[in-house]
């Protein structure tokens, strides 16, 4: 009952709020279309959007070829990454979790590279696939090793477990691609996140996925409320806790998975938003999820500007960009947040 | 009444920190035979094979025999010495984080201090182009300039053990970014040095590099023994030190700029070589039973892995790899291991 | 300054051969490959190399080291070394990919990495590897090459030709050396070869004669931004240049490595030649067309997109044989070329 008063006094506040933050996410969606390392006029990024016609002139393919498919690959992936580590951070009741730190996106991506590389697997509709392996497996392992003991998975034990699968992983990859310079290159350009040279072959590619797991994700809100209040409670409640985790891990490596096939391993965004949106809009997960959904590809695309801005015409990695801005953001998390010691 | 149970239990505690005293001993004595050995068989392998009537007496300068010498003195002396020093300068500082910090996890390894010393390195290669010792200075300011600003950020009120190792965490993963920025940015050519020196490997080091990590070696780990009564002290926990007199803070600084240096030097010579430093301590202490901590047997320990390790990747493998890869396949497991049976204590700090 | 070598050299780890040299280093010269060396008169011997060093020894040198490109310019004159170290597999690398390296030695297969172990064990008298004058170093030296490996050059003197700016003039420096070393360099097959050679070039400079409109640009697409060759630093490509061939000198090379201007996808269209000399060192026959797809931008550059596309060989060509093949097949895409596509 009183959750329902407090959610309709809230819902005056944070529905205009989602609105708010919708108009401000297409606002950067435009700018990240109009910006780039070639100069291109308003009016011409208008009439090419307006027509549609990507082989009008080369201004027009580069706007619709090149910008608005990376443009719409940060909004999903960014969404993506950020309902991931909101979910993560709800179902392991844990603020550190997030699915850079945990090595889910290095799972991810090592799996794509082995793909491209040794398997000779081309397109982004292929070695997605490839990616959710990875994904789930790494998020399967960190989680059941940080679970291990009789305290469960404490951040520390997670954030340690995600190292380690990185750093073993990272191991075995250098060991491979090391005897192979194709390889390698491949490896670089995976290796950091990026929005750069990712065009409408691998939007269509993982698309689908993005969103259907974001629409999937949205009905999570009620369980992983119910699950803040303790595995005994939510039981009590009448919840499945073992069916939510295990659904709702489903759905982070499904996010997670797809948004590294399309960009690499992002770390941060999936951390430091859902603290954000919690901030926003309170303890309740029926508004952290549209919100980290909102929040993280503006994030997102925020830092893919800049990248492209500061050091014109060269471009800085997103992931570089985030990496650079998210550290302070996890230092504040781990100084200041109430975390359990144990 | 009193009198006498104080003195029967002062003569069990002699017999047990004599018993202990005698299995350090032999423990210390069997690993420096296990080194020599080791070290001396590295030299005995290869294109050549040697004798190690042959080898001992080509390094001693006992006979002289010139393609003998070439082999031996010219070219693997320095694979192997590299290979002792790394080992030890790493065991050594990986058993002092982990006292410091009362963590089996908090080795330098996964506490940015590698990858702040890589990206430096990784920078220097990159952008400037650098080659032999300056890229050991900044592998050196680098991993300074890491454990400084993980202290600095870690610090409230004392440094707890949990809050460095998630801080060292965050700062390795930024790191680990800009390293992989550095990567995309390298001609192809330089990425490969990069990458190879990135994933360590005892056969890369120069003359001068390795000249100046086997003098830190010869002068830290003596330093770091006499710092180790500190050290005792600090195990006890920060009020139990301080009523024995120790300057907790200063102390700890200290040790840590010990285990920071030596830390930074090895990864100058060989590159971050992972997970040594994270395993020499629990094996030492393993094997030493109830006597833990010493930091001598953690660095001799260190040393077997490091020159194993390096047999497997040249000799063993059908494709000889950087050392690195070898350690960090063997190294990730255990970790995993580690993390899987820690306590509470040992989790939390 | 390893950095001035052109990127993309290709290298891989080094495989382990069967077979390694024993300890034993009697006086006996018996040894594999070289019959061919075996006629070379005794001696004295000297040859100045690229470096200006003058090299001198009593008895003319018969067992040779070679690096990968100069092992294979040493063997067109029918010099035949006893060991080869490369900076990536010798079934991939250009030079050495077609021969026949029985009874060779091989002793790294790795950039930087070099068997020296093993090297020492074939006795060498003359190492062979090209002088960068660039970065004061032979080849597999340089900088940041492994320590051990740089210990190569106490087993033998090192000589080396000049990498400069022609190839025409490094393939003439490999004729002077293996002269030197006793080389028949007027046998029937080998005055064949250097034939061939002149009249690839005759014929290249009448193609590009006859379509004074020509324009190329060597490029190479990457996943990130789109490569375009500097000739001042491709000695090939200045040789082209030489023969009439207008290949476009781009404005603003990479300052920290001029060996290329890099190109933003977004403005792949800067240049827009007749023809595109495509880096053979990754060129395939589908390249072209797997780019097109991947970038939507590469097909802008019209050329590209008409399909006039020539593999060109960057920065390995070492002798007249190599580059009169490579010259033979740039000629038939000169001869097919629309002069007036990227106009």
């Amino acid at each position: 009952m009183s959750s329902s008063t407090s959610l309709g006094r809230r819902a005056s506040a944070l529905g205009p709020g989602l609105a708010l933050l919708c108009v401000l996410l297409a606002l950067i969606a435009f700018l990240s279309v109009t910006l780039g390392s070639r100069s291109i006029g308003l009016p011409e990024v208008l009439s090419a959007l307006g027509s549609m016609d990507a082989d009008a002139s080369f201004n027009s393919t580069v706007t619709l070829e090149l910008r608005v498919p990376r443009t719409l690959i940060g909004i999903l992936a960014g969404a993506a990454l950020g309902v991931a580590g909101a979910i993560l951070q709800g179902v392991t009741r844990n603020p550190l979790a997030d699915t850079g730190i945990m090595g889910i996106n290095s799972g991810a991506a090592v799996c794509v590279v082995f793909a491209i590389t040794v398997l000779g697997v081309r397109g982004a509709g292929v070695y997605v696939w490839f990616a959710f392996a990875g994904a789930i497996a790494a998020l399967v392992l960190v989680y059941a090793i940080a679970s291990l003991g009789r305290e469960g998975a404490t951040p520390v034990k997670l954030a340690l477990a995600g190292a380690a699968v990185t750093a073993g992983l990272a191991s075995v990859t250098t060991g491979v691609v090391m005897t192979n310079v194709d390889a390698l290159n491949e490896l670089r350009f995976w290796q950091v996140g990026s929005l750069a040279g990712r065009y409408a072959p691998i939007l269509a590619g993982v698309a689908p996925f993005l969103i259907l797991g974001l629409i999937a994700s949205l009905a999570f809100g009620r369980t992983l409320n119910g699950l803040a209040l303790g595995e005994d409670l939510a039981r009590g409640l009448g919840q499945h806790v073992t069916r939510t985790r295990v659904a709702a891990f489903v759905v982070v490596a499904v996010l997670a998975g797809a948004a590294t096939a399309a960009c690499g391993p992002i770390v941060f965004v999936g951390l430091v938003v859902p603290h954000v949106a919690r901030f926003l809009c309170g303890p309740d997960y029926r508004w952290i999820l549209p919100y980290s959904m909102l929040l993280s590809p503006i994030v997102l695309l925020l830092a893919d500007v800049l990248g492209r801005v500061v050091v014109a015409p060269d471009e800085l990695q997103v992931g570089v960009v985030l990496g650079v801005l998210g550290a302070p953001a996890f230092v504040a998390i781990v100084r200041y947040g109430r975390m359990s010691e144990a | 009444m009193t009198a006498t149970t104080t003195v029967s239990t002062t003569g069990a505690f002699r017999a047990i920190r004599r018993r202990r005293n005698a299995r350090a001993l032999v423990v210390t004595c069997a690993l420096t035979l296990a080194v020599g050995a080791l070290f001396v068989l590295t030299m005995m392998v290869g294109s050549f094979q040697l004798t190690a009537g042959e080898v001992i007496a080509s390094v001693l300068h006992l006979r002289e025999d010139p393609s003998v010498d070439f082999v031996v003195r010219g070219l693997r002396l320095p694979t192997a010495a590299a290979a002792l020093a790394v080992g030890l300068a790493l065991g050594a500082a990986g058993t002092i984080f982990q006292q410091l910090l009362r963590n089996p996890l908090a080795s330098p390894d996964f506490v940015g201090i590698n990858s702040g010393a890589g990206l430096a390195a990784i920078t220097g290669i990159v952008l400037l182009q650098a080659g032999g010792l300056a890229v050991s200075a900044l592998a050196l300011a680098g991993a300074i300039v890491a454990a400084l600003l993980m202290y600095v950020l870690a610090w409230r009120d004392g440094v707890a053990g949990y809050r460095f190792i998630l801080i060292g965490i965050g700062a390795a993963l930024f790191f680990d970014g800009l390293i992989g920025y550095m990567l995309t940015r390298a001609r192809l050519n330089d990425a490969q040095q990069a990458m190879h020196w990135l994933t360590g490997s005892v056969g890369q080091a120069d003359a001068a590099e390795l000249r100046l990590l086997l003098a830190a070696v010869a002068v830290l780990l003596p330093v770091a023994l006499l710092l180790q009564r500190q050290l005792r002290g600090l195990e006890l926990g920060d009020d139990a030190a301080r009523a024995l007199g120790v300057r907790t803070e200063l102390s700890r600084a200290g040790l840590l700029a010990t285990a920071v240096v030596l830390t930074a030097l090895a990864v100058a010579v060989a590159g971050p070589m992972i997970f040594v430093a994270l395993v020499a301590g629990p094996i030492a202490n393993r094997l030493l039973g109830p006597a833990t901590g010493g930091i001598v047997p953690a660095a001799l320990v260190g040393a077997t892995l490091v020159l194993v390790a390096d047999l497997v990747a040249v000799h063993l493998l059908p494709t000889p790899l950087p050392t690195g890869v070898v350690t960090g396949a063997v190294g990730a497991p255990y970790l995993l291991w580690l993390l899987a049976t820690t306590n509470r204590q040992g989790a939390g700090g | 300054m390893r950095a001035w070598r052109p990127i993309l050299a290709f290298a891989a780890l080094s495989v382990v051969l069967a077979g390694c040299g024993s300890a034993e280093t009697g006086g006996n010269a018996a040894g594999t490959g070289t019959a061919a060396a075996s006629a070379a008169p005794a001696g004295p011997w000297q040859f100045t190399d690229g470096s200006g060093k003058v090299v001198k020894a009593d008895k003319t040198p018969t067992r040779i080291i070679a690096h990968a490109g100069e092992a294979a310019a040493l063997m067109s004159f029918g010099l035949k070394p006893v060991g080869i170290y490369a900076d990536e597999s010798v079934k991939t690398d250009a030079n050495l990919k077609d021969l026949d390296l029985t009874g060779i030695e091989i002793l790294g297969e790795e950039w930087g990495k070099i068997d020296v172990e093993k090297a020492a064990a074939l006795r060498p008298d003359l190492i062979v590897g090209d002088w960068w004058p660039a970065e004061k170093a032979y080849s597999g030296l340089e900088e940041g090459a492994d320590e051990k490996s740089k210990k190569l050059t106490e087993l033998a003197p090192i000589v080396g030709v000049a990498q400069g700016k022609s190839i025409v003039a490094l393939a003439k420096g490999y004729e002077d050396l293996a002269k030197s070393l006793g080389a028949k360099v007027d046998a029937p097959e080998i005055v064949a070869h250097k034939k061939r050679f002149e009249e690839a070039v005759t014929a290249f400079k009448e193609a590009v004669a006859a379509k004074p409109g020509l324009t190329a640009a060597a490029m190479l697409p990457a996943d990130d931004k789109l490569y375009v060759a500097n000739p001042e630093y491709a000695p090939e490509l200045l040789d082209f240049q030489n023969w009439g061939l207008k290949v476009i000198n781009p404005d603003s090379p990479d300052p920290g490595f001029p060996y290329w201007e890099n190109l933003s996808w977004e403005n792949a269209d800067k240049y827009q030649p007749d023809l595109v000399l495509y880096d053979g060192r990754s060129y395939k026959p589908t390249s072209n067309d797997e780019w097109g797809k991947k970038q939507p931008t590469w097909f802008k550059v019209k050329a590209a997109k008409a399909g006039a596309v020539v593999s060109w060989p960057a920065y390995w060509l070492h002798t007249y044989e190599d580059f009169a093949t490579e010259l033979e097949s740039l000629t038939a895409a000169v001869k097919a070329a629309d002069e007036n596509i990227g106009d």
